[in-house]
């Protein structure tokens, strides 16, 4: 670090309207900005505002903000800051007393930014985005916009299927964006909204609802030579984690059918070794922490993970370096590398609880690693050990629902003879939600009464001493309802909003009457709107091209079918998904 | 191992980080700024290091205590706290280190406040007044855990205040003993009430605290601040 650099300001004072507020608020700290590594930027143009929409403390550990909050700042023109959505007794107070929704760094009117920006992580947090637009005064409709308010951009995940979000947003990125920011940020060198719009429809990845054209998925393949975030912004709160983060691998070709993500981020790359351990080595100095996370989709894929973890262990005594998950088939040599000095659990996920099923939604796990896995994680030294499942997958029984208790019947049974008292099991078990861009795109939800039913099977059968969870089959039925949307998901949503749906995501404030009556109001039933299988054209495709062939999606939900597994590409022929397409290519360590 | 008395100031947007958040904070400054903390012994080890006196959500204060147990001896202490404010968090800024032959355990006795009264300065005046003349000030103080009962005449040992501009700045000492102590709200509280004003805290500042068993900075050994 360069002292010199670094001009701590004696007076960074908030203005006067923001005390007030913050004194009759929970967690102050979460509204006034100020984390290690904070850029001091003060000028720049345009004005961007990137939003996670939700409360600081999950925002900020977003590695996807952190990356555009930094090469914003560091390599473009753009002056950018941060806004995240309030707490419900914030929200509260600023409309009680006419403030509206201010950045993080200049305290300044997010409504007043020229581009403001929004990852859209999951369809839980869709109404937060218009409580945001709300407390901001910016218009819920971006048809009702004008030259005074901001560009509303959305990227992330959610653009997998952007319909249901279509109405609020002006524009949205489809794909990774770390090689386009340029052109974003040259769109707004326009005087004039419309021209700006028309700019940015320029850009590759960039789809404009109204829009004939779909965009195209854009795939950032200098993300194998690009070094990752090194001075990322460290929360002065306690956030969700705290640990330095990098990622040291993009997509996966697992292969699993009921997952988006393993088939919105293909083809594989991977940064090399020694890119990762020198980012390492620069993000603990910068941050202090003392645990790095290798993340990634499937980071036990990642073919340098034995080099990386004993050359980053190496760079501090006492140094931690966790993987977010570990791949059952391999979790017994990974747990061997990780343990020792660990405490604490182990995650493993096996998703269903027959080979049958398992064998449906292409996750090559069997019972003999299955229980190899756990055995390594008790001997390994921790004592803890999470597993989990999902309920309501196509093709599930009731047999497949009590073969999940027969796992955990095993799994406990071996934790105690290598354990004994010490060891904790527990499940977690969700329900499963069709997503666009899969294999299982074409399938039903569900629904309430059969996930009901499965839980109630599963609680009773699950043995005593182990600690079993499940998600809300409310948020999951909403979540079906927007997953596979098309734009008149976004009256559903707006209706929601309006009868006080917020953090839906959160389980203390998700408020499914709501929901239910917001669809009721738009003459729909909610269970009915989550249940249906779309047929034919999917809506998405005319407002993007995944670059996921549509061939390769039917091909596997009729592997699916008959229990046939897809290799994956890496060692095995290629399945022509349809990624891997003239400069877009695999890209693998050595 | 060495310990440190380290003085720290905390303004602006830091002075809405909680108690725990600006340990977590100091923590991770030393830590960025390469200096091992020593840490305690047991299953889940954690840094030694630890305030003086909790400080108020919301307050700004200019010389609050962090006593802390670095690993080996620093020869230059000076460096080591230029390589502090450089890793510092904006508004949690160390600004003097003290060297220290023992692990010192302070022990709170007293803390100065100030804060601003939306009140013309008279009738804060008045009020205090009435405070001073009063056999006895009650307070209740509710919690999850129950209420309690505290008689504010036992707690402030001085209050004074000042016109500023429209406002009045008000000034207060806390006694703190081993029962506990008067929360500034508290007091502003009452103050705001026998003044007929909205309670409401502006820019509360604490000043001061006094530790026992605290060798006054810069005698006990090798003591840096920065200029």
């Amino acid at each position: 670090m360069d002292d010199s650099a670094k001009a701590l300001p004696h007076e960074d004072a908030l203005p006067e309207a923001l005390i007030d507020l913050l004194s009759r608020v929970s967690r102050p700290g979460r509204y006034v900005g100020g984390e290690f590594n904070a850029r001091q930027k003060v000028d720049g143009h345009p004005r961007v505002v990137l939003s996670y929409p939700d409360v600081y403390e999950i925002g900020i550990s977003n590695p996807a903000l952190q990356i555009l909050h930094t090469r914003l700042n560091d390599d473009s023109s753009a002056l950018c800051e941060r806004a995240f959505c309030p707490w419900p007794d914030m929200a509260a107070a600023m409309r009680a007393a006419g403030k509206r929704l201010w950045s993080l760094e200049s305290y300044a009117d997010v409504g007043d930014c020229d581009l403001w920006g929004f990852t859209l992580p999951h369809e839980l947090t869709y109404t937060n985005i218009l409580e945001m637009l709300d407390l901001a005064a910016v218009p819920l409709h971006a048809a009702d916009r004008g030259d005074g308010d901001p560009i509303v951009l959305g990227g992330g995940p959610g653009t997998a299927n952007p319909l249901p979000l279509a109405s609020f947003f002006d524009a949205f990125f489809v794909g990774e964006v770390e090689d386009r920011l340029s052109e974003i940020v040259a769109a707004f060198a326009a005087t004039t909204r419309a021209q700006r719009l028309t700019d940015l429809a320029a850009v590759p990845g960039v789809w404009l609802p109204g829009s004939r054209a779909p965009a195209e998925r854009q795939v950032f393949m200098g993300f194998s030579r690009s070094l990752p975030v090194t001075e990322p912004l460290v929360p002065v709160l306690e956030a969700v984690h705290d640990r330095a983060v990098i990622e040291v691998m993009r997509g996966c070709t697992a292969g699993c059918r009921f997952c988006q993500a393993g088939m919105w981020y293909r083809p594989v790359r991977e940064r090399p070794v020694d890119l990762v351990v020198e980012a390492a080595d620069r993000t603990l100095a910068a941050t202090g922490c003392d645990e790095v996370s290798l993340i990634s989709l499937s980071s036990c894929d990642y073919s340098g993970i034995e080099a990386a973890v004993t050359a980053i262990r190496a760079l501090r005594p006492g140094l931690r370096v966790s993987l977010p998950s570990l791949r059952i088939a391999s979790a017994a040599v990974q747990l061997a590398r990780l343990g020792g000095e660990q405490r604490g659990s182990v995650t493993l996920a096996p998703e269903a609880g027959t080979q049958e099923l398992r064998d449906a939604i292409n996750k090559g796990v069997d019972d003999e690693s299955f229980e190899e896995a756990v055995r390594a994680t008790f001997t390994s030294g921790f004592t803890g050990l999470k597993l989990y499942f999902m309920i309501g997958l196509p093709g599930e029984d009731e047999s497949a629902v009590r073969a999940i208790a027969e796992m955990a019947v095993r799994a406990a049974a071996i934790a105690k003879r290598i354990a004994r008292g010490r060891a904790r099991l527990s499940l977690a078990v969700s329900s499963y939600v069709p997503k666009a861009n899969t294999p299982f795109q074409w399938e039903r939800f569900a629904g309430t009464s059969v996930l009901r039913e499965r839980q109630a099977l599963l609680r009773a059968a699950v043995p005593r001493g182990v600690r079993v969870s499940f998600h809300d089959i409310g948020a999951s039925v909403v979540e079906a309802a927007l997953a596979r949307g098309d734009a008149d998901a976004s009256a559903l949503i707006e209706s929601a909003w309006r009868h006080g749906a917020r953090f839906d995501g959160w389980s203390e404030k998700f408020k499914l009457d709501a929901w239910r009556a917001a669809a009721s109001e738009l003459g729909q039933d909610l269970d009915e709107i989550a249940s249906r299988a779309p047929a034919g054209d999917m809506p998405w495709e005319a407002a993007i091209t995944a670059r996921i062939d549509r061939d390769f999606l039917i091909a596997e939900r009729g592997k699916a079918a008959t229990r046939e597994q897809t290799v994956d590409c890496r060692t095995g022929a290629c399945a022509l998904c349809g990624a891997c397409l003239d400069d877009v290519q695999m890209d693998v360590v050595g | 191992m060495s310990h440190w008395l380290v003085r720290f100031d905390r303004h602006g947007s830091a002075c809405y980080v909680s108690h725990l958040d600006t340990a977590r904070a100091l923590q991770r400054t030393f830590a960025r700024a390469g200096i091992a903390l020593a840490l305690s012994e047991g299953m889940r080890p954690k840094p030694r290091l630890s305030l003086g006196l909790p400080l108020p959500v919301g307050a700004a204060a200019s010389d609050e205590l962090a006593v802390v147990e670095v690993v080996g001896e620093c020869a230059d202490i000076s460096a080591a706290l230029r390589a502090l404010r450089a890793a510092a968090a904006r508004g949690i800024e160390p600004h003097s280190i003290a060297v220290v032959e023992a692990h010192p355990h302070p022990v709170a006795l007293a803390a100065t406040y100030e804060c601003t009264l939306a009140a013309d300065a008279a009738a804060v005046s008045a009020a205090l007044t009435r405070f001073a003349n009063a056999s006895q000030a009650v307070v209740e103080r509710v919690s999850p855990k129950g209420s309690r009962r505290l008689d504010l005449k036992e707690f402030i040992e001085e209050a004074w205040c000042r016109p500023d501009g429209d406002a009045t700045r008000l000034g207060f000492t806390v006694r703190h003993r081993q029962d506990g102590a008067a929360r500034p709200q508290e007091f502003v509280d009452l103050v705001a009430g026998y003044a007929g004003v909205e309670a409401v805290m502006r820019a509360l500042y604490r000043a001061s605290v006094t530790y026992k068993g605290l060798p006054a900075q810069g005698r006990a050994g090798q003591s840096i601040g920065a200029t």
